[in-house]
């Protein structure tokens, strides 16, 4: 509820209560990686306030770390703040030092003179104190205001400019010197100055305490305070905004003074604000407890300490809000907007340094004709390896039921948009994880049916290799269709490993789990990959069942008509281990960043924008810039995440999540490039290719691909055919006939962000025409 | 248009032509783009301001209503806008304005304009204005061309292809347990609606085509008709019956030839000249693909093959884009009409395509010019090469520009760069 209400507020002050509430239940202690924390980051927070002028000790320091859970930038910040505090923040923190009286305090006073009249029936101030006498009240008539616990803390002034604040805090120091000299038995401001109220009034005793308290803070109130109009022999209750300004009026006539005189109170109502009025319309005893203000501050201060941690009442839930709300209304007037502060990680280093105790991680997308079972039989393995709940499949599965569509409860695992389970189709690609004791997995299910190709590419673009599914029962629809141009596509983007699914096993005929069947599809696949340019110790064949089961992640029972598999064939899950290519190469770590965007969407209230995609070169850690192309707008990593967790830093061949900052989500697309904003991505709107040709070319219009990026263009013209050593055959070539390779001249309606050796694939009406690689750009 | 009167002489093209705009505005400005050249005279009404100054030297301003002859420098064509902005020098004086001071004239609706041919009508220039006072009733359809995202909005003339409106959008990919993306592909199609009611209009509905790979062609159908359905907008509801929905490959603009060439869609339109240019652009591509040496493309290779009387009786056509007529440069339309005329003294076929229809687009990329022979010429383009060695001397600077790509279609080139900017 607190999360909802306080919303673009500061929300590291709320985190902070959340904390504490939590902190009671549990251990306060240290764990040894707070230790470690505070020994490795104290002494970084020291440099930085030191840089600033501003002495803590390491007790503070540290508190201030633990509080903000180890981000330097805002412990550094916290101190700074608590040492040279401004006005909004006086009452909140600094509690325990003896307070000046300051505006706050005089809105307090109001507040809490509204307070004393809060319980009466409407009247107006006038008929109040009708029969009192101006002056000489007698006893009987005097009324002892008793005082109320707020169950909402008094209100503050909102906003404030740093010419407050400067004020505010000569003010302090004026007044923690005349504390330490005096040191007078007032603790707190406010209820300093209700004290006095709560005493019968008494104009002429009111007028010399102020002046004593309070510090004098005005060059002009200087001057007239110690002389004040000796024709005023029953001044009015000297007021501290009037002594604001220096009166420029004539004494008022005793007529006048009497005048105004006779209703006190009436004069402050117009000054006073609704919430001034509000925030003490429920008091009842505003200073029985510890302050809200400091409960919280010894709550911030106790967790160096580990001990007197102050519980909470509950009754202060609503108090802690409030508070929330009015740190958040300070933070607008900072004057810089809070930014997303840099650890600093050499991540490089970091990422070569633990790269032994990682598990290895992999991508893999799944390819193949449509409904040949890809969706199934990834939900198939996601149910069996655990990373999807039986009751969630249970589930689907009565869903799919009422739906007349039970055999595809599994795919709904992958297949979770409205109108991909409708139509019992996949459209777009979809991601998941899961883990094996020795491999992270990214699961990247594309969608087979020739329309959504776009979609495919995108998906293929992003991963390692490639698990091909083939339905056993129809290898030959499949290799008329999208098996055979999934196939191509998948090398198009620079796959080398295939790992063959031969599914539906379990609806062979004549009968089930034949293993002629799965031979011969198996011989006719490889001899078809061969064909694509796979090399044969690349690819791995395995027979499985997506719908039942078998052999996907659990080899099949020696009593089951598939026992024969487990005597020669490998379960899919282990042979995706086994095809895991060996790590990444530090190179592409150290390359300036590139990451092209899949998908931009909203990750959640704190994150409102965020990006996902494979990155491909260079890493990236909170903090770091980012530069978005086309758009050629900059922005801030605030967090980054990979697997669905958050991490430190993503590092190139991670399917990582960044959630950016700082800009408008109108610059980012889908198939942009997130990239190092000193190494840009150039923007160009042609390029030079050396493709193959699947389909004859000729100058034309064609749908350009590079990997998201889906963007229409056209060849403009084809420079030469070449040979496979990149010999020119012939220049300026008619056409380049099916099959032959040639360098040809795109040009892309809009600019595309796109860098030499990258992938690029050429369809037309439908069809994959042509695929290579860009070699030079621009010109 | 309609022809009010002409005195054209046929034996040297000399004369002048009046013509009164009636149609729409877009089919007035796309023909008279075609029509009117740089050097021609044209005569129309025009509105300008004159600035008079008395003997007390106080000035006043006036708009002042008046026929110009102007001598035509330039050409400015706004196809969204359907606009033509004809500027050029006075070659008339009155009054008002002194001769060779410049005026530009925009055409207006039912008032005469008076074209007369600096170089004489040519053969080219009367056949497009024959088209032009053709009163044929004009099919219209408006298309929307998209795919999850994306949307082009589009009307598709007899002449031409406009896009209208992009609607750009990025969706959210789907993700579990989330419904951002239903959500956001409500919002497009949402906008994408909101812009076409604006560029339609309901009260005469023309037929309209949604074509999509996928499913959310069908999808945004399903969604125009809730929204009739659920509104008072009764011409809403009257649209929906003359709504096809057909398949493209992708949701970009060039998709569309492939829509338009759909069985499904060319039985809606009454059209059959984009049909048969697209018929035609099909056999030569298919032609080109199985690499028969019946199929050329290129300024060069086009001429060379009329040269030779390969362009001729029994199924020789020359296509050819009417950008590569709309040339600034007097000498290269000559060329081109010079080509034309060949071609159709040896009887073959000339298909003048419309450089703003799809199938005139796909001609554009390979140079504006392509011939389908009468008898199959093998290495027409190394011939091209060799002679272009040969002469150097006598065709130097033609050879030069061929090696960086059809220098031929100079002015057909310019003319494409000009217009791809509304792809």
């Amino acid at each position: 509820m607190q999360r909802v209400k306080n919303v673009g507020y500061d929300e590291d002050e709320l985190y902070d209560e959340e904390d504490d509430v939590y902190e009671e239940d549990g251990d306060p202690g240290y764990t040894a990686e707070d230790r470690a924390n505070f020994s490795a980051l104290t002494p970084v927070v020291r440099a930085e306030l030191e840089e600033a002028g501003v002495q803590a000790s390491d007790q503070d320091i540290g508190a201030a770390l633990w509080h903000y859970f180890w981000d330097v930038g805002k412990s550094v910040s916290y101190l700074k703040n608590s040492r040279t505090p401004r006005p909004q923040q006086q009452g909140v923190k600094k509690e325990d030092k003896p307070k000046a009286k300051s505006k706050f305090d005089e809105a307090a006073q109001k507040s809490a003179e509204t307070a004393a009249h809060a319980d009466m029936p409407p009247m107006s101030a006038a008929d109040w104190f009708r029969d009192v006498p101006w002056t000489q009240i007698p006893p009987e008539m005097e009324g002892s205001i008793v005082p109320a616990t707020p169950v909402i803390p008094r209100p503050k002034l909102l906003g404030g400019s740093s010419k407050l604040a400067r004020l505010a805090e000569e003010r302090r120091k004026k007044a923690v010197a005349a504390a330490n000299v005096a040191s007078p038995p007032v603790t707190n401001g406010a209820s300093s100055s209700l004290d006095r109220l709560s005493r019968p009034k008494d104009t002429k005793e009111n007028e010399a305490p102020v002046p004593k308290v309070e510090p004098k803070r005005y060059p002009i109130r200087k001057k007239r305070e110690p002389t004040p109009p000796p024709k005023e022999p029953t001044p009015p209750p000297p007021e501290p905004e009037e002594e604001e300004k220096p009166d420029l009026r004539a004494s008022p006539t005793s007529f006048g003074r009497t005048l105004a005189a006779s209703l006190p109170h009436s004069r402050y109502t117009p000054s006073m604000t609704l919430k001034d009025m509000l925030g003490s319309g429920v008091t009842e005893d505003p200073f029985k407890g510890p302050s809200p203000d400091d409960t919280k501050l010894t709550n911030g201060c106790s967790i160096t300490g580990n001990t007197g941690k102050t519980k909470q009442p509950a009754a202060n839930g609503l108090a802690k809000k409030t508070e929330a709300l009015k740190l958040g209304d300070s933070a607008p007037s900072a004057p810089s907007p809070p930014k997303v502060r840099s650890k600093g990680l050499d991540v490089p280093n970091l990422w070569a340094g633990g790269k032994s105790k990682r598990k290895a991680s992999a991508a893999f997308v799944v390819i193949g004709h449509v409904d040949h079972g890809k969706s199934t039989l990834m939900g198939r393995l996601l149910l069996d390896t655990g990373a999807v709940s039986q009751r969630d499949v249970d589930r689907y599965q009565k869903q799919a039921t009422e739906l007349g569509k039970s055999s595809f409860a599994l795919a709904w695992v992958m297949d979770t948009g409205t109108e991909e389970r409708e139509r019992g189709v996949t459209v777009d690609i979809a991601q998941h994880h899961f883990s094996t004791d020795s491999v992270n997995f990214t699961i990247l299910d594309a969608p087979g049916h020739r329309d959504f190709v776009p979609n495919m590419i995108g998906g293929a673009s992003m991963a390692d290799l490639a698990v091909l599914v083939v339905d056993a029962n129809q290898l030959e629809s499949g290799m008329k269709g999208q098996t055979r141009e999934h196939v191509l596509l998948a090398k198009a983007v620079g796959l080398k490993r295939v790992l063959v699914a031969v599914n539906k096993l379990d609806a062979t005929a004549p009968y089930s789990w034949s293993q002629d069947v799965f031979q011969k599809v198996k011989n006719d696949v490889l001899k078809f990959l061969g064909e694509a340019g796979f090399a044969a110790n690349d690819i791995t064949v395995v027979p499985c069942s997506g719908l039942s089961g078998e052999n996907v992640a659990k080899a099949p029972k020696p009593n089951e008509p598939a026992a024969w598999v487990a005597r020669t064939d490998l379960t899919l899950l282990k042979a995706l281990e086994q095809a895991v290519p060996s790590g990444g190469n530090g190179d592409a770590v150290k390359r300036p960043l590139r990451m092209q965007v899949a998908d931009v969407f909203r990750g959640g209230i704190t994150n409102p924008l965020s990006v996902s995609g494979r990155m491909t070169a260079g890493n990236a850690q909170p903090g770091d810039p980012v530069l978005v192309q086309p758009s050629g707008e900059t922005a801030t990593v605030r967090g980054v995440e990979v697997s669905g967790e958050p991490r430190d830093y993503a590092v190139a061949g991670d399917i990582c999540t960044l959630h950016l900052t700082d800009i408008d989500p109108i610059h980012i697309c889908t198939g942009d490039v997130v990239c190092d904003p000193s190494q840009k991505v150039p923007v160009v709107e042609s390029f030079t290719a050396e493709i193959e040709a699947l389909d004859s070319l000729l100058p034309q219009s064609v749908d350009v691909h590079l990997g998201r990026l889906h963007t229409a263009g056209s060849i403009t013209r084809l420079v030469a055919t070449v040979d496979d050593k990149g010999v020119t055959l012939k220049k300026k070539p008619r056409m380049v006939k099916a099959g032959q390779r040639a360098i040809v001249k795109v040009a892309v309606e809009d600019g595309v962000p796109v860098e030499g050796g990258e992938m690029v694939v050429l369809r037309a009406q439908g069809e994959t025409v042509g695929f290579g690689i860009v070699e030079r750009t621009g010109g | 248009m309609r022809l009010i009167k002409h005195s054209i002489e046929r034996k040297t093209g000399a004369g002048s032509a009046t013509l009164l705009p009636e149609e729409p505005e877009d089919m007035v400005s796309w023909h008279a783009y075609n029509l009117i050249r740089p050097t021609d005279l044209l005569r129309a009404s025009a509105i300008r301001k004159v600035i008079s100054e008395s003997g007390s030297g106080s000035r006043s301003n006036e708009r002042v209503h008046m026929t110009l002859t102007i001598r035509v420098t330039k050409l400015d064509f706004d196809p969204q806008a359907a606009q033509l902005h004809v500027s050029g020098r006075v070659a008339e004086e009155n009054k008002h304005v002194k001769l060779g001071s410049f005026h530009t004239l925009d055409l207006e609706l039912q008032r005469n304009f008076t074209l007369e041919k600096a170089e004489g009508w040519d053969s080219v220039a009367l056949d497009t204005l024959k088209e032009a006072v053709n009163q044929d009733a004009k099919a219209q359809l408006w298309a929307v061309v998209m795919q999850e995202g994306l949307a082009n909005i589009c009307l598709i003339t007899d002449h031409q292809t406009i896009l209208r409106q992009r609607v750009e959008v990025n969706l959210p990919k789907k993700r579990a347990g989330s419904t951002d993306h239903d959500k956001s592909l409500h919002r497009f199609f949402q906008t994408t609606f909101d812009s076409l009611l604006r560029q339609l209009d309901l009260a005469n509905p023309k037929p309209l085509l949604l074509a999509s790979p996928g499913f959310t062609a069908s999808s945004f159908y399903q969604f125009i008709k809730t929204q009739a359905s659920n509104g008072a907008n009764k011409p809403l509801q009257q649209l929906v019956p003359k709504i096809t929905v057909a398949h493209s490959a992708s949701g970009h603009l060039h998709s569309l030839a492939e829509v338009l060439a759909s069985p499904a869609v060319t039985s809606k339109l009454s059209d059959t000249k984009f049909a048969r240019e697209t018929q035609l652009m099909d056999r030569f591509f298919e032609l080109i693909r199985k690499d028969d040496a019946r199929a050329w493309y290129g300024p060069r290779e086009c001429e060379l093959a009329v040269e030779r009387g390969a362009v001729g009786k029994g199924g020789g056509v020359l296509l050819i884009s009417n950008s590569l007529f709309r040339s600034q440069d007097i000498r290269t339309r000559k060329r081109w009409v010079k080509l034309v005329d060949e071609v159709k003294e040896g009887d073959g076929e000339v298909r003048v395509f419309s450089s703003m229809h799809e199938s005139g687009r796909r001609l554009e990329g390979l140079g504006g010019i392509a011939a389908i022979l009468t008898w199959p010429i093998e290495d027409l383009d190394e011939e091209v090469e060799g002679g272009d060695q040969d002469e150097p001397a006598e065709d130097g600077a033609d050879g030069e520009g061929d090696a960086d790509g059809g220098v031929d279609g100079i002015e057909g080139v310019t003319g494409h760069d000009e217009e791809i900017d509304f792809l």
